[in-house]
């Protein structure tokens, strides 16, 4: 397919991808069984949990358990309702919540339409600063600026959100009164969740930014740029940016990934709707349904998004990556 | 030469930001340790006469909103996180290293199979995965362990692969398989002493992390349980009076920052220290 462009043995392109594809439908279908089992980990029997949820009386009526056990198929054998269960999946059917009676599958949609937002906001923001400020880093090498980012980059790293987004909320919101306290309603209500959550991934993509932008420095094609009588910074624009900014995009794609649940601690605090607070409630809530959702969905999106950029980085740098795995 | 004074060499020939991070790290770990000689309270000893007063007389930081002693509570409150934290990498450098090192010698697809895992394992959250697991077996001290590991041997794994297989292709790993050493005693003679510098590195550089997930989770109301306390803890009781009492909000947060910024500091250092032998082995400039 795009062999011919690296000189590859011919099929090596279709073999990576082929590889790939059945990695990816293999770890999903894996995935999908954990999720699937979640209920039946702990301790609580499911029909006894989703009557317990239902009514507050602990005294549970064995004779309503056992009907519940048996509209909802869980005298069948396991993988019985196994296969049943993934059916529903596919056809987008993920049950109700325990607490909400809502389906799962919208509040999930819902959700990971805000954490996305959230998480953008925030990644896209970190790059912007990391950008040049790792690419300046890289060219004053070894010298006072570039101990400075990496120490600042340090101090960011070691930052709590949960100590920072209160810590801000103080000032800006209850002191200054710029800016909302907590909320999702618009721009406004972005800004100090996103400033709170760009910290951790700006310092790595400036130490990202900066290691690869010293290898493009050292390369050959800049030395010819320069010896054509192009400046540093324009060499840098013209050829480096293109190469330095590869490595970053990588980081990048394992943040996303991260971030789409992994932001708990500042939906919480800020009382925004995504999929972190989702998980958290469900967690206090013991809302099972909710939970084998969310596990379907951040962990099959973070394996998508992973073998996504993998396969994108294939197709980019085919001798690296392709060759190697054909080995 | 005494062990001591070998070991003291050994420091000040590292980079000025190990040293430093040596320095400070080993205050917060001997303050952590001696804290039932340094405070002068019990951590959980209620006084609501002296509810949310300033630092003064044997208070060295004032009091919490129950009256309890601050300085008390961060020694004590130091002392949960910082044990989770460096007890999960200890598993985790391990485990994450033996597997590593193993896949990377004998390849195949026992090899694949166990990359693939880290891949998926490796950009998923840890906090993510303790919340699940809370969700399952209740929250707790072995929960926590259990929860970090579980996803943090991952870069362990892939690092030692790395080494592995670049240690494999040296011709007196060669000689020594002509020597008939088994598999096992190459891997324990030659590849994990050679990962053992990158390793460390990366054991220093995660602590920070580590110790913050941690305290989220405590945060959260799911990582400590009443009645012991740590840092996350004591920044959400802390929230709602931080208006009246700001120290109540900075202290707990302070101690985090530093102590995770000191083990930054000297994983840093260490890593430069990798680099720098790594170079001089390998005969680049």
């Amino acid at each position: 397919m795009l062999a011919w462009r690296a000189n590859l043995p011919a099929g090596a392109m279709e073999r990576f991808l082929l590889k790939r594809a059945i990695v990816l439908v293999v770890t999903l279908t894996l995935v999908s069984f954990l999720a699937f089992l979640v209920p039946w980990l702990g301790d609580a029997d499911p029909a006894r949990a989703i009557i317990r949820s239902r009514v507050a009386d602990l005294a549970l009526d064995s004779a309503a358990v056992e009907a519940l056990r048996i509209r909802l198929g869980l005298d069948q054998p396991l993988l019985h309702q196994f296969f049943a269960w993934l059916g529903r999946v596919f056809q987008g059917d993920l049950g109700l919540s325990f607490t909400s009676r809502l389906p799962v599958a919208d509040q999930i949609l819902r959700a990971i339409g805000v954490s996305a937002t959230l998480a953008l906001s925030a990644l896209f923001l970190a790059l912007a600063i990391a950008l040049p400020v790792g690419t300046l880093a890289a060219v004053h090498q070894g010298r006072r600026f570039d101990g400075i980012v990496t120490f600042i980059a340090q101090g960011f790293v070691s930052i709590p959100e949960y100590w920072l987004a209160p810590v801000l909320v103080l000032l800006f919101a209850v002191e200054l009164g710029w800016l909302p306290s907590a909320g999702w309603s618009g721009f406004e209500t972005l800004i100090l969740p996103a400033a709170v959550l760009c910290l951790r991934p700006l310092a790595y993509f400036s130490q990202v930014m900066r290691a690869s932008m010293i290898d493009v420095l050292h390369a050959n094609y800049i030395l010819a740029a320069r010896s054509r009588g192009l400046g540093l910074a324009g060499a840098l624009v013209r050829h480096g940016l293109r190469n330095g900014i590869q490595p970053v995009l990588t980081v990048f794609a394992l943040w996303l990934a991260g971030l789409l649940g992994g932001s708990v601690v500042v939906e919480v605090i800020f009382a925004i709707p995504g999929m972190g607070r989702l998980i958290y409630s469900a967690v206090i809530n013991n809302d099972m349904p909710m939970l084998q959702g969310s596990i379907i969905c951040i962990v099959g999106l973070a394996i998508i998004i992973n073998t996504a950029a993998d396969v994108l980085y294939g197709v980019l740098n085919p001798t690296v990556t392709v060759s190697g795995d054909a080995r | 030469m005494t062990m001591a004074a070998r070991s003291v060499r050994w420091v000040m020939r590292q980079h000025w930001t190990f040293i430093a991070g040596l320095f400070s790290g080993t205050v917060v770990v001997l303050l952590l340790v001696a804290a039932p000689v340094i405070s002068l309270h019990d951590p959980i000893a209620q006084d609501l006469s002296m509810r949310l007063q300033g630092p003064g007389g044997d208070h060295w930081l004032g009091n919490d909103q129950l009256g309890r002693d601050l300085w008390a509570r961060l020694l004590y409150g130091g002392r949960f996180s910082v044990v989770v934290a460096a007890l999960t990498l200890f598993l985790s450098v391990t485990i994450g290293t033996l597997i590593g090192a193993w896949c990377g010698r004998i390849g195949g697809a026992v090899d694949e199979f166990v990359m693939r895992v880290v891949d998926v394992l490796i950009s998923f959250p840890e906090i993510i995965v303790a919340l699940f697991l809370i969700a399952i077996i209740g929250p707790g001290f072995g929960t926590l362990v259990l929860a970090l590991t579980l996803v943090g041997w991952t870069p362990f794994a892939r690092l030692a692969r790395g080494i592995a297989l670049d240690i494999s292709s040296r011709d007196y790993i060669a000689a020594a398989e002509v020597l008939g050493c088994t598999r096992t005693f190459i891997l324990l003679r030659h590849v994990i002493p050679n990962a053992l510098r990158p390793i460390s590195a990366m054991t220093f550089l995660r602590f920070g992390h580590k110790l913050i997930t941690v305290g989220a989770l405590s945060y959260l109301g799911l990582g400590v349980q009443p009645p012991d306390s740590d840092w996350g803890a004591m920044l959400a009781d802390a929230r709602q009076f931080a208006v009246r009492q700001p120290l109540l909000v900075f202290a707990p947060g302070i101690a985090i920052m530093v102590t995770a910024l000191s083990v930054t500091l000297m994983g840093q250092g260490l890593e430069i220290d990798a680099d720098r032998s790594r170079r001089l082995r390998t005969g680049q400039s």
